[in-house]
């Protein structure tokens, strides 16, 4: 069950509306490393607009931008009509370019029990078991050429700060770019910009619980405070001194306690955001509280930090009928929204369609609670930006085919789309102290471009090309097959059919019957055990559509198939609800005879 | 929806980035207020004002802007204590060692657990909330007043109340440890001498420091000991600053901790559960130890088979301060009627059994001066009753925090929770087996057990 | 000299023995006048005078009782006649401490089980049981747990020696209702992964009522032709008893939709004798529950909301919502080693909706209707059994203490290991010095 959920998530994961062309212009020896955008709409930065322009990219910069610049021979043009440049976008933290560690060994029970401690080990494991690795470094910990530097990279993201895996202390952030490169150093813009902490206990071992990693979070820091005491000491005069014993771990927080390097706090729920400050008030180090996905309770609290923010690119999973209400519904229970009485709104707009049900008034009234709560999550970054916290975005934990949607949720929740691009282009360079490098489309800076064929955060928008350091990939968008109400196809019998995952196999049979006109059908997948039923298939002309519930761990999900046929060739699309949709293709086996 | 809270809310926002938790002013007005300690007036006014209680007497002007509650014919008594809780916290046990001294429960409160309101529900306005019982040294508890309504730990804090520890001795500690991995203590014996090291470990990292401050300005090469934040909290039990509550059972560890602190200058001590207290009553008294029990739970295991419901008469009548506690999200929602059980078992007086969850609970923690009786002075922590709060019939109609109506019952609405799904509407069915007797130190130690070795709970 | 002195220890051994013998107080059977007594009936009002105790029935009630020469007089000024508290669910006798595995007797292994009989493995030594009944409680279900058919609950009377001696005269087939509800937080199985297990669940009860209809039929046939006997089968036999309408089903069930569909599968199944038990949810569904006319014994009542959702009262006033619709309620603890809590259990239901008179019913004679057994049990009224005691007041309320027990006519000792703590500890000898 577990297993065919994993399966199923990593392919429809992964995926958007788009698939990278073939041949990516990275692969090649290109002809010439100079660009030009012709006749683009250029969001310089927030507010800052030039139509019709032209954006000259040479040697890794922007060479020139404005509305009527010279275009070196060299260049390779791109006719930009109706397209958009954009800054390369700046992600505050995430693992991106880290690849996730192996998970336990299935099928061994309760997972990696062999090899936890056990006795008083269990109770003072070293560094390493108990999650405390802030030693760790992402030079040593990207994979060049991951896969999720490319899922970043095509939703317009060209710079992202990273981390290592680990639990409690998982180690130093850098800077780096979503470009390409043959070794982590080719991506290293900057490097050890955070030490990253996070509540992460350790399963089994000190620490097991919060407290305990609160606890040894505050030891850890004592201790590094007296080890480097020591080591000044000893330095200055060793004379009678025992000598101090070097400790990686408590020597990777002496820039924090020299207020060289902040710590970047993961605070995904409200109560580690409360757990964190707390921290931090005890201790007093420089905090940036990051992935906050619940901060608006105590933004007052956040605000006295003095300091910015990165929230986080995950939002709860949006249900259909929330599109709607979520707007009005926003700050129904009036807790942080000063002045706004929207609850009996909330609840007019909650009730769905369905007039044939019967109403509960316990069901309508949880059903109202949750779609506020919802407005809540949606309205963070409006709300940080009313109290003026300056922020950027996290990308910690959130899954790249959502992003984009999530972005325009907080937009229709009050974010404005100057905003949104600022927390993803200006603020985040700013905050790494980049400004001077990133984060603009201005003459000298580096070549990092995203350029779309609507403004971004259009629902239609598709992004056509990402530069990165001066690199371009070309993101080609293939054009939904249409059906002809009037052409015909005989459906019935086996399909092949893949669909289009990046880097993924998704692949299997159609088994269609055709009674006399009435089809129905079968598939099964070579990922997937069993067999699924489909349901609702109707044939208009060669358009063939059909859905299919599948059991995946226990959560149902339904794929919605939207096929044209051709002879014995077809193609089409799959939606897999907030998954995203992806290109499906497939040719006949065997005999045409049902 | 329901107008959730909707008052508490404005002055949730009032307070919010303040370090002070917002107070109120109020006039209880013509109620039968049961002072616990002054004894008990018919007709009488109580009124609070900035979260104090100024005054109590007959016929008292309402000042201005003070809003009044109109009592007559209700029961008016202090906001009820609870010595012993582990609602509130989002982690109960660190269970990975005998001595866990290092960590403490208030840096995982959970000021969005609906047991908080359920709680002030039944007329609760301050608990102990405290690590469990896994560990012969566990961790420091917090005692916290049940400020519903805010997302802030900090704001749910007890500004001032002293440090506590919980200790355990007995199976729990036995089983999570020697049992359940091999290692001190599998016994009672193993339970004592765990707790002796600990003391003197502590004992050596102090002077260890004293020597270090001692000499440091004339000796440029003096070191201090390694920080060490088990041996720091250790120390400040040693130093008196830290009273320890220690989950206990039979007469013979009882005694044998009080023989360990009396060995270690430790003074204050108040023993938790201490089903068999009463057959040490008369130690327990002349050592000035506490003692807090449930009022009638016993058989759930064999240290607690030798029970009876008369342990917090017994012990009262010998003069040992005495509490009833709840351990248990359900209990907690009727200690009033937890209390008025040694009216049966025992024949306590209305006094007495009120102050099994007031007065008494609030001296074990060090904040009787604070709380736990309706004085001038105290804070104004209020539960207001239709009958008398020991007949069984008696329903709480409304909770006052800091002269802050948290709880009224005339307009308490369906759905209370602080934090709501936002991606599913319909809240999960269980049923709770919490009725089932059963102490609830070994949370998290439990969860932590099954996974390791396959323990069940039951 | 020797010789005499030994005679002399023999007999002061014999003298302390008897001392000690005649301290052991035990169960008096007799003829008892409980003179100047409130009597409070439940059925038929409250009644001043003398209620009489012959041949462990109560013989006579009212003012106008000759006391017979011979009985022992018990003066209750000033006390209230209670007929014995019945509690409708518990554990009571098949656990002695609970987290001792081999002391527990409630949950035998298997998912069909209905032939344990609960009365089987009930202790009549079980130190709880004196500590239930010296606080009014006489007569409790004591009833298997876990699976789905765990077994026969049976009425027992706490008093006796056997299991036997304390039989009161009805069992019941527990069902424990596919739930789609979480067993606990702890629970983690997904909504779709429930809703698998509780329709597997149903088929199978459906599949093993199939199968008891069948084996009815072939015992039919057997009666006949004995050829047909079928061959041993308990559980088959249990069952069929159900089916049969000699024995109720115990129908366990408590979140709201699970109660629907049960009232619904009952109601399919014609089952000819019915109770539901637990019915945490029951306010949800009332009114249906009324409808289907089921009867309920719900509890505890002393519990938490079944979800975060719900007003914090919703398990005190259900007991009240569920009358107010129409529906027979009667209360339990669900307890062990405290269903001495039963009047209390009562008194929060009373306090939040149910109502004095109605609380007091919920364990007294309603119970004993349920059970069948309201010719013996839950009322005081002339040829009854002799189940009462007599309190300082209303029972129900936490401080009323109880003075004098009967059970089946036999006069209790007052005394259990909690009583007998307190008197050997009150006033501790030695106290801190020796």
């Amino acid at each position: 069950m577990k297993k065919a959920l994993c399966l199923l998530l990593a392919w429809v994961c992964l995926g958007i509306q788009i698939s990278r062309a073939q041949g990516g212009t990275e692969e090649m020896t290109p002809v010439t490393h100079t660009y030009a955008l012709k006749n683009v709409t250029i969001i310089q930065k927030p507010g800052q607009v030039i139509q019709k322009g032209i954006v000259v990219v040479k040697n890794g910069l922007i060479h020139a931008v404005g509305p009527n610049v010279a275009i070196p021979a060299n260049a390779k043009v791109i006719e930009g009509d109706s397209m958009f440049v954009y800054a390369g976008f700046i992600d505050g933290l995430s693992q991106t370019g880290i690849p996730r560690p192996e998970p336990a060994q299935a099928g061994s029970g309760r997972g990696g029990q062999q090899q936890r401690p056990q006795g008083v080990e269990r109770g003072e494991p070293s560094y390493e078991t108990a999650g405390i690795m802030p030693q760790q470094t992402v030079r040593e910990a990207l994979k060049p050429g991951d896969r999720s530097i490319d899922d970043m990279r095509k939703l317009g993201f060209t710079a992202a700060q990273v981390v290592p895996n680990g639990r409690m202390l998982p180690g130093n952030g850098s800077l780096i770019m979503l470009g390409s490169g043959k070794t982590a150093d080719d991506y290293i813009v900057k490097e050890n910009t955070s030490l990253v902490a996070t509540l992460t206990t350790s399963p089994g071992v000190y620490p097991a619980t919060q407290i305990g990693v609160i606890s040894r979070f505050e030891e850890l820091y004592r201790q590094a405070q007296q080890l480097q005491a020591h080591t000044k000491a000893y330095a200055a005069n060793p004379a009678g001194m025992v000598r101090p014993t070097s400790d990686r771990v408590l020597e990777a927080f002496f820039p924090v306690l020299d207020g060289k390097q902040p710590v970047y706090f993961l605070a995904p729920d409200v109560k580690s955001t409360a757990r964190a400050l707390a921290l931090q008030k005890e201790l007093g180090f420089q905090m940036i509280i990051a992935g906050v996905r619940q901060g608006w309770p105590l933004a007052d609290q956040m605000k006295a930090l003095n300091k910015p923010t990165f929230l986080s690119l995950d939002l709860p999973k949006a249900k259909k009928e929330d599109a709607k209400p979520a707007a009005a519904a926003g700050g129904a229970r009036g807790g942080n929204r000063p002045g706004a009485e929207a609850a009996p709104k909330a609840e007019e707009n909650a009730k769905p369609a369905e007039e044939a049900k019967p109403k509960d008034p316990e069901m309508e009234a949880l059903e109202a609670r949750r779609a506020a709560e919802m407005a809540l999550y949606e309205g963070q970054a409006a709300a940080m930006t009313t109290k003026s916290i300056p922020f950027a975005f996290s990308a910690m934990n959130a899954k790249p085919a959502e992003i984009r949607e999530n972005l325009r949720r907080m937009i229709k929740a009050g974010l404005t789309e100057d905003q949104a691009l600022a927390a993803l282009t200006t603020t985040p360079a700013n905050i790494f102290g980049v400004s001077a490098m990133m984060g603009s489309v201005e003459k000298g800076k580096m070549a990092n471009l995203v350029v779309t064929d609507q403004p971004y955060f259009n629902e239609k928008s598709n992004v056509r090309y990402v530069f990165v350091d001066g690199m371009m990939y070309e993101y080609e968008v293939k054009a939904a097959p249409k059906g002809n109400p009037n052409g015909s196809a005989k459906v019935g019998g086996r399909w092949s059919y893949n669909i289009a995952v990046p880097g993924q196999e998704a692949a299997g049979v159609f088994n269609f019957k055709d009674e006399g006109g009435n089809i129905s059908g079968t598939w099964t997948s070579t990922t997937m055990p069993g067999e699924n039923n489909m349901a609702a298939v109707t044939l208009k002309g060669n358009n063939l559509t059909f859905s299919s519930s599948i059991d995946a761990g226990g959560q149902s999900m339904t794929l919605e198939f939207d096929l044209v046929f051709e002879g014995n060739n077809f193609s089409g699309k799959v939606n897999v609800g907030s998954f995203g949709t992806f290109d499906v293709e497939g040719s006949r086996l065997g005999d045409p005879k049902n | 929806m329901k107008p959730f809270l909707s008052i508490l809310f404005l002055l949730v926002l009032a307070w919010a980035g303040n370090a002070q938790p917002a107070t109120g002013s109020l006039l209880i007005k013509n109620g039968t207020v049961l002072t616990v300690t002054k004894g008990t007036f018919e007709n009488t006014d109580v009124l609070v004002v900035d979260g104090k209680i100024k005054q109590i007497g007959k016929n008292i002007r309402t000042p201005q802007g003070v809003t009044e509650i109109d009592a007559t014919g209700k029961f008016v008594m202090p906001g009820i204590l609870d010595a012993h809780s582990h609602i509130a916290l989002d982690v109960v046990n660190e269970a990975t060692r005998p001595v866990t001294s290092d960590v403490w429960v208030g840096d995982a409160l959970d000021p969005l657990d609906i047991s908080i309101y359920r709680a002030l529900a039944g007329g609760v306005t301050t608990i102990h909330a405290m690590h469990g019982s896994a560990n012969a040294i566990g961790g420091e508890c917090e005692t916290i007043k049940l400020r519903y309504g805010t997302y802030d730990p900090e704001d749910l804090r007890m500004q001032g109340a002293p440090r506590t520890i919980k200790f355990a001795l007995g199976e729990n500690p036995m089983r999570s440890h020697g049992e359940g991995n091999g290692i001190v203590p599998r016994t009672r014996m193993g339970v004592e001498q765990v707790i002796r090291r600990a003391f003197s470990e502590a004992q050596e990292y102090m002077a260890a420091k004293d020597k270090y401050n001692a000499v440091k300005a004339t000796d440029p090469t003096a070191l201090p000991p390694t920080f060490n934040r088990r041996m720091e909290t250790l120390a400040e039990i040693l130093k008196g600053n830290i009273i320890i509550h220690c989950h206990s059972y039979r007469a013979d560890e009882i005694l044998m901790l009080m023989n360990v602190c009396r060995d270690y200058g430790v003074k204050r001590l108040c023993f938790q559960h201490t089903n068999e207290g009463f057959k040490v009553a008369p130690e327990l008294a002349a050592f000035g130890a506490g003692a807090s029990v449930f009022a009638d739970w016993w058989a759930y295991k064999f240290e607690v088979y030798y029970s009876t419901a008369y342990n917090a008469a017994i012990m009262t009548k010998n003069g040992v301060v005495t509490s009833i506690n709840s351990d248990s999200e359900e209990l907690i929602r009727h200690l009033y009627h937890e209390a008025a059980k040694t009216q049966r078992y025992g024949g306590l007086t209305d006094d007495e059994a009120l102050a099994l969850i007031t007065i008494n609970s609030a001296k074990q923690l060090g904040i009787d001066q604070r709380v736990g009786s309706l004085e001038v002075g105290k804070d104004g922590d209020v539960a207001i009753f239709n009958a008398h709060p020991l007949s069984v019939y008696a329903i709480p109609m409304m909770t006052i925090v800091d002269g802050i109506v948290r709880f009224d019952r005339a307009k308490d609405a369906d759905d209370q929770r602080m934090q709501v799904d936002p991606e599913k509407a319909e809240t999960a069915f269980f049923l709770a087996q919490e009725h089932k007797n059963a102490d609830h130190c070994l949370e998290d130690a439990f969860d932590f057990a099954n996974e390791l070795f396959g323990f069940e709970r039951e | 000299m020797k010789f005499k002195f030994g005679y002399i220890t023999l007999f002061l051994c014999w003298a302390v023995a008897n001392s000690l013998f005649a301290q052991v107080e035990k169960p008096v059977k007799g003829t008892f006048a409980l003179t100047n007594a409130t009597i409070e009936t439940v059925t038929k009002g409250t009644l001043t005078g003398t209620l009489l105790i012959r041949d462990g029935k109560i013989a006579a009630l009212g003012s106008n009782v000759t006391v017979p020469a011979g009985a022992t007089v018990i003066d209750c000024q000033g006390l209230t006649l209670y007929p014995g508290m019945i509690d409708g669910g518990t554990q009571l006798g098949l656990g002695e401490v609970g987290s001792i595995s081999l002391t527990q007797d409630a949950d035998e292994i298997g998912d069909i089980t209905p032939h344990m009989e609960a009365l089987t493995a009930v202790n009549p030594n079980a130190t709880a049981i004196p500590v239930t009944r010296v606080e009014g409680v006489t007569t409790v279900l004591s009833v298997p747990q876990n699976g789905l058919l765990p077994g026969t609950a049976s009425l027992i009377n706490l008093v006796g020696y056997t299991p036997d001696q304390m039989y009161a005269g009805f069992k019941g087939v527990v069902l424990n209702f596919p739930t789609a509800g979480r067993r606990g937080f702890r629970d983690q199985r997904t909504d779709e992964e429930l809703k698998k297990e509780t329709e597997k669940a149903l088929k199978k009860l459906n599949d093993i009522w199939d199968q008891a209809k069948f084996y009815n039929e072939v015992a039919m046939a057997a009666q006949k032709d004995a050829s047909m006997k079928p061959p041993y089968n308990p559980e088959m036999a249990r069952v069929a008893q159900v089916l049969n309408g000699e024995m109720m089903l115990l129908v366990e069930v408590n979140k709201a939709s699970d109660i629907e569909l049960a009232i619904k599968w009952t109601q399919e199944k014609k089952v000819p004798k019915v109770a539901f038990t637990g019915v945490a949810e029951g306010w949800r569904v009332a009114d249906q529950l009324a409808k289907a006319g089921i009867p309920v014994i719900t509890g505890p009542v002393q519990a938490m909301p079944t979800r975060t959702s719900d007003r914090y009262d919703k398990p005190y006033s259900n007991a009240g919502l569920m009358h107010k619709a129409g529906v027979k309620v009667a209360i339990r603890t669900d307890q062990t080693e405290n269903v001495r809590n039963l009047p209390f259990h009562a008194g929060f239901a009373a306090a939040y909706g149910l109502g004095k008179e109605q609380a007091l019913k919920a364990v007294t004679i309603v119970p004993a209707e349920i059970f069948g057994v309201a010719d013996k049990l839950g009322s005081l009224e002339v040829g009854k059994n002799a189940t009462l005691f007599a309190s300082t007041g209303d029972p129900l309320e936490t401080k009323t203490k109880i003075m004098h027990l009967f059970i089946d006519g036999y006069q209790i000792p007052l005394d259990s290991r909690h009583i007998q703590l307190y008197h050997e500890f009150l006033n501790r000898t030695p106290g801190v010095r020796k």
